[in-house]
């Protein structure tokens, strides 16, 4: 399970990254932009994710139950965060802002994946199916 | 916005606001915590029973990598700052670079030297320290360029300014 919840992290954390290259390479996080996504919710969000990707990492090499309910507590503010911007992005998706054009299979497929590694987290931290 | 103004400010109130950027605060941990590891090291070769400083050591060393990445987080907010394609945006890439290579040295590092510790540190590991300390200093030359020559993050001139009003001076241009 902990295993499983690391690959579907790493698949979400590359579909997130791939959205970041693009908000960034438009100019997204510039004061001038017009951006719908303000900088403080997308690096909150990715700097929590990144910070629980380590703790989880952690608690695959050292195996204590305690890091696997911080990486879940983690990533309950970085969903919070997702769902927020996620409500923000589906309005500006006519505006022509840096974020207007995140394809959209990128932006299902990282919800989708995200939606199950935080189950899987939960999951493995409740002991749930072993490793 | 001209550019040089665009590198001092936060590209989010995140980053430290407007002349407190918090990058160059947390550096701070990973530097003190690896050159004190290696100062361990150096003394566990020096005393007779090191397994304290051996383990100490480490511990540091696990100490400097959660602190790099931590500072490495919020160094990226104020590279996004800086504008692209300009001398300041390649120095601040190979920075980025060769501090990320030496948090990744730490790492391996702390899991090479794993395991029950009663003797002095390794030759191996020592040596890693030695080339990863060495780097850091190379890319802690960098970060000093780009915040004390260039000005990245660093507020402007006329706010500068300010701080050297003397009061008689402020209380003439109030009358004024």
């Amino acid at each position: 399970m902990a295993v499983a919840a690391l690959i579907t992290w790493l698949i979400t954390a590359v579909g997130g990254f791939v959205m970041l290259g693009l908000w960034i390479s438009r100019g997204g996080h510039r004061p001038d932009s017009g951006t719908r996504l303000a900088p403080g919710l997308v690096f909150s969000h990715v700097g929590l994710a990144v910070i629980g990707l380590v703790v989880w990492i952690v608690y695959l090499a050292v195996d204590k139950t305690a890091l696997a309910w911080i990486a879940f507590v983690l990533l309950l503010p970085v969903a919070a965060l997702g769902f927020t911007m996620l409500a923000r992005w589906i309005p500006a998706r006519r505006t022509g802002t840096a974020e207007s054009r995140f394809p959209v299979p990128v932006v299902i497929g990282h919800g989708l994946f995200a939606a199950t590694t935080l189950v899987l987290v939960l999951l493995a931290a409740l002991g749930v199916g072993g490793r | 916005m001209r550019p040089m103004e665009q590198a001092k400010r936060p590209v989010t109130a995140l980053a430290g606001w407007y002349g407190h950027p918090l990058h160059p605060a947390l550096v701070a941990v990973p530097i003190g915590a690896w050159i004190a590891s290696l100062v361990f090291d150096i003394g566990s070769h020096l005393v007779h029973e090191p397994g304290f400083l051996t383990q100490g050591s480490r511990w540091l060393i696990g100490l400097g990598v959660v602190g790099a990445v931590l500072a490495a987080l919020f160094g990226f907010l104020d590279l996004f700052a800086i504008p692209t394609g300009t001398t300041v945006f390649r120095i601040g890439l190979v920075h980025m670079t060769i501090n990320l290579a030496v948090t990744v040295a730490y790492a391996i590092g702390f899991v090479i030297r794993g395991g029950p510790a009663g003797g002095p540190v390794g030759w191996g590991p020592l040596a890693l320290s030695v080339v990863a300390l060495a780097a850091l200093g190379v890319s802690g030359y960098l970060g000093g360029e780009l915040a004390y020559h260039y000005g990245v993050r660093v507020a402007d001139e006329a706010t500068q300014e300010r701080g050297y009003e003397t009061t008689t001076a402020k209380e003439a241009k109030e009358r004024i």
